[in-house]
């Protein structure tokens, strides 16, 4: 809320600015002075993460009820030290007791070193100075509740139809400001700030079974992340009637047979099929085993990198830096500057997502150098979390086979799949079923009917190598994903997807007894 | 009871609102958490995190609004900045159809038994120190690595309104243990958890024990890839969790029973929905749960039968949609719950499970399960830890990733015997919040006609 006491917004904006240099300076002189600590008790490496403000407001109205009205405000500091090779962390909202928190964190990583493994080193690394804020117009919390309620009424009015069963329309806007130390000499201050939004309607079909159409606020990857980006009608408003008529034609339609097709995979789908058979696989703490109590291991090896066929000669993907996503953040969670590299080179995997401490454990567990960089993928959701290795922005490059048009008009008995329902996958990600919210016949090179009930399954190195068709620039879409789980305490974390329309030969698609 | 320093400033806090006429709630919630993580057989992380948060709640008429603050909340100045973004949340909030369930303490309430002041400061040492143990015990017996993961901790929760002047706190200590065991030229992993409501409640004795039970049957035996197709399967407790969690959420959830969105849609109390031998519970009283004594509307819990003998008894209301619906609210305001299935009378110990399954998969897990279509109850997941081949009985080969996709209904109408004995199953999450979670399920239950639909070249 603006403090009405400030005449206009600029004057205010540089109060708080004072009030947040104050109070940085404060807790900035005490995580030095920590830090040293840190050093001279023999820790060889420590960083802390001050959390001054992680803010975030979501909005839901579900049949025309606002049933969520809530923000959240988050603040603290997270430290984390290594002891011989042992990593201790500890957390407080507390402020007074920043001095106490960097000795728990000590006493949690000599504990640690109690039991020790492959000791985790840093590596060399060159002290950064650096800032980053995302492009932003209109920041959403500075916009009125009530103008957010009028845009979010608006959707669900063009919603409302008595074709419609249920229906619900979701903004989430958050903010966040962290400043980074560590040991070396790193400063960080980092803002971020993401909108995320959803249309979604459901009826139920012929035979009772409720279907549901939606869409989530995605872009081409440029442009800006505020208010604005929400409250273009061709972002968002404007997808309701489609998101009506498409539920009306899945409600209408029969279920998808099963059977071997080609399947062709649009970006509201596609970026499910990344995520979880691309970026959570190569995932360097989960490639070594560390994950594997919860969230799983992989089927990649570290010996694999630069030689495993992981997919067709089309498949090119990449940790990208994209201006709009949630997944570019300019700094991870450990000072490394956020850069771009290739995962996979026209088909063979090339690099995995990782931070600085897993480099030397993999290029030792390969017998050979496969890793020589931090990807910049250690990324944490709050102060009082660790950083893990994430995924940032893992994008699949445009091709050369034009539009979707273009890949329909190449098919000849195929499927058109689009937005996920569901999703279970191998604990290694070595296999997967995808459930869709709708898809359509390809037959003769012509789009046909709507099919309900779309599912598909397979097994993942088999499945990314039968992508025989990249559709071009235009079809390239980076689809926001605001809810990854991992990591143990449990983890949300935000990130994109830049996607283009794929097609994949012979997918066994729809359920055969 | 809560720290009086704190008790204190929320029941001030309550009562300048009721003089303000304000409609206000104060849920507060403090953890101390602590964690190791095992990986390639060391510890790989150590943590702690010591957080308190403040949810406060602000109605008027039909206007709601809600604000929560993770940081420093024992401050009165804090405090009042929350309440301050929530009444400003709920001025600016449109008005709903219905009339909203306004938070009130029943009863009140000040529940400290779960709590064991050992479990909330059980060091890093001393976990490290077990797990040391298992790992020297049990890695010179193959090419094993030891990965895993320990949480504890205690949570405290704190409930008051201005509806009245009573109190609900709960306090309690909670701690799981997860160890993997992964053969790192074969890839299969084994695997073993403990649920603690107390820092002595096993030795590592107990762990390397249940290792060594399981360990021939993999090192002597190649995966077994089975056919797919309907097959009978021997179903372990956490895939049971699994499969009732899912039951609960696509089928007795009141909301979804309204909106036709559950496979139970058509029914009605009193109806058919599972085998005769299957009887689903929500109960605090259960010792192998946690026990929630009290939900976030201030629904004082107690035991609420949801299935009983296979006949749909009761569906789940939480306050909002027993609101909308023009239900009663049944406590269920909660993320977590204390989900009991009944004990059948099958015999107690997994080898009569394995003597009434004769010839089976036996599937203790279910990894990474989700809903195609939560219409039919369909779901999808595929095996994971400990799963093996039952043949004549015995445990004769372990199984390689084995998808199972099939309806909640089919497979609970298709159950043959339900083990006597149950044990807990550990289910917390701690996304966001600490939220102590524990099932009590029959460590087997047989199910015959289960749809195995892939199954992967390994581990």
């Amino acid at each position: 809320m603006v403090n009405k006491t400030y005449s206009d917004a600029r004057t205010f904006t540089e109060h708080k600015e004072n009030l947040v240099t104050n109070t940085v300076s404060v807790v900035g002189r005490e995580v030095r002075s920590g830090l040293e600590r840190m050093a001279g008790s023999g820790c060889s490496f420590a960083d802390a993460r001050f959390y001054d403000e992680d803010r975030a407001q979501t909005l839901m109205l579900r049949d025309g009820n606002l049933e969520v009205n809530a923000g959240t405000l988050e603040r603290g500091i997270g430290i984390r030290v290594l002891y011989k090779g042992a990593w201790g962390f500890a957390a407080t909202g507390d402020l007074s007791q920043v001095s106490a928190t960097f000795d728990r964190a000590l006493t949690n990583a000599r504990a640690a070193a109690l039991l020790p493994g492959f000791p985790k080193t840093m590596g060399p690394a060159q002290p950064v100075q650096g800032k980053y804020e995302p492009p932003v117009k209109r920041d959403p919390f500075d916009v009125p509740l009530e103008e957010k309620l009028g845009l979010l009424k608006d959707v669900d009015t063009a919603l409302a139809d008595k074709s419609v069963a249920h229906r619900a329309v979701t903004a989430t806007f958050q903010r966040r400001r962290v400043f980074y130390w560590n040991s070396e000499g790193t400063a960080i201050d980092r803002k971020a700030l993401n909108t995320f939004g959803m249309i979604l309607a459901m009826a139920p079909d012929k035979d009772g079974r409720m279907q549901r159409r939606s869409v989530e606020l995605s872009s081409d990857g440029a442009g800006t992340r505020g208010y604005e980006w929400l409250s273009d009608p061709v972002c968002f408003a404007g997808h309701a009637e489609r998101v009506k008529y498409e539920l009306g034609q899945i409600v209408a339609a029969e279920p998808l047979p099963a059977g071997k097709r080609d399947l062709i995979i649009l970006p509201g789908q596609g970026f499910l099929q990344v995520h979880e058979t691309i970026g959570h696989a190569l995932e360097l703490d989960r490639i070594l085993g560390y994950e594997l109590s919860f969230a799983g291991g992989s089927h990649v090896r570290p010996e694999m990198v630069g030689t495993l066929r992981y997919g067709s000669d089309k498949l090119n993907c990449k940790a990208g830096v994209v201006p709009n996503s949630p997944g570019t953040f300019g700094y991870d969670d450990e000072g490394t500057p956020q850069h771009e590299y290739f995962l996979i080179k026209q088909g063979i995997l090339v690099n995995v997502l990782s931070s600085r401490a897993g480099l030397a454990e993999a290029n030792a567990k390969a017998g050979k150098t496969v890793v020589t960089r931090s990807g910049a993928a250690a990324r944490s959701c709050a102060f009082y979390r660790t950083p893990i290795d994430r995924m940032t922005n893992i994008n699949i490059d445009y091709g050369n086979d034009g539009s979707l048009d273009d890949i329909i008009a190449a098919t000849s008995d195929g499927i058109i799949v689009d937005v996920p329902v569901s999703w279970s996958i191998g604990s290694n990600r070595e296999h997967f079923h995808f459930g869709c919210e709708i898809a359509w016949e390809v037959r003769d090179g012509k789009r046909g009917k709507v099919y309900k009930n779309a599912t598909y399954h397979g097994h993942t190195l088999e499945f990314w190598n039968s992508l025989d068709k990249v559709g071009a620039k235009p079809t390239w879409r980076l689809q926001q994903v605001p809810n990854c789980g991992k990591g143990e305490p449990n983890q949300i974390m935000e990130l994109g997807h830049g996607i283009p329309v794929m097609r994949f030969a012979n997918v066994l698609v729809g359920e055969k007894e | 009871m809560l720290e009086t320093r704190i008790r204190e400033l929320l029941l001030d806090a309550r009562d300048r609102c009721a003089q303000a006429g304000i409609n206000a709630d104060f849920n507060f919630h403090r953890e101390r958490s602590g964690l190791i993580r095992l990986g390639n057989s060391s510890v790989a992380l150590s943590t702690s995190e010591e957080l308190t948060r403040l949810d406060v709640s602000v109605q008027d008429g039909r206007r709601t609004g809600a604000y929560s603050l993770n940081a420093d909340v024992t401050s009165r100045e804090q405090l009042d900045a929350a309440l301050e973004q929530a009444k400003e949340s709920c001025r600016a909030a449109l008005p709903k159809d219905y009339d909203p369930i306004f938070c009130t303490v029943k009863e009140p309430v000040d529940e400290s038994r779960g709590f064991d002041p050992a479990l909330e400061t059980l060091s890093s040492e001393a976990k490290t120190e077990l797990c040391s143990k298992v790992i020297k015990q049990l890695k010179p017996l193959g090419h094993y690595d030891f990965s895993g993961s320990w949480s504890s901790g205690s949570t405290e929760m704190y409930l008051v309104s201005t509806a009245n002047r009573n109190e609900a706190y709960r306090k309690l200590t909670d701690g799981r243990l997860v160890i993997v065991l992964k053969e790192q030229d074969k890839k299969w992993e084994l695997q073993v958890e403990r649920t603690q409501k107390a820092a002595n409640a096993f030795t590592p004795e107990d762990i390397v024990a249940q290792f060594r039970a399981m360990l021939p049957v993999y090192e002597k035996n190649p995966g077994y890839r089975t056919q797919i197709g309907r097959q009978r399967v021997l179903f372990g407790p956490q895939a049971v969790a699994e499969l009732a969690s899912l039951a609960m959420w696509s089928g007795f959830n009141g909301r979804g029973w309204e909106e036709k969105r559950t496979f139970t849609a058509n029914l009605k109390p009193g109806d058919k929905v599972f085998s005769d031998s299957v009887s689903l519970v929500d109960d605090p009283d259960n010792t192998d749960v946690f026990s929630m004594p009290f939900d976030f509307n201030g629904f004082r819990r107690r035991r609420f039968p949801v299935v009983t003998n296979g006949l749909l008894t009761a569906l789940c209301y939480d306050s909002g949609s027993a609101a909308k619906y023009g239900r009663q609210p049944t406590g269920h305001d909660l993320g977590n719950w204390d989900l009991c299935l009944a004990p059948g009378k099958a015999g107690a110990g997994l080898a009569a499970g394995l003597k009434l399954a004769g010839n089976a998969l036996y599937i203790p897990h279910l990894h990474y399960i989700h809903l195609p279509d939560p219409t039919q109850g369909q779901f999808t997941g595929s095996s994971r830890f400990n799963a093996m081949l039952v043949k004549d009985g015995s445990f004769a080969a372990p199984l390689v990733s084995t998808r199972v996709t099939d309806t909640i209904p089919n497979v609970l109408s298709n159950v043959v015997a339900v083990s006597s004995k149950t044990v807990p199953v550990n289910v917390s999450s701690t996304y966001d919040r600490r939220s102590p979670e524990a099932m009590s399920m029959p460590e087997y239950l047989l199910c015959d006609n289960v749809r195995i639909n892939d199954v992967a070249d390994g581990f």
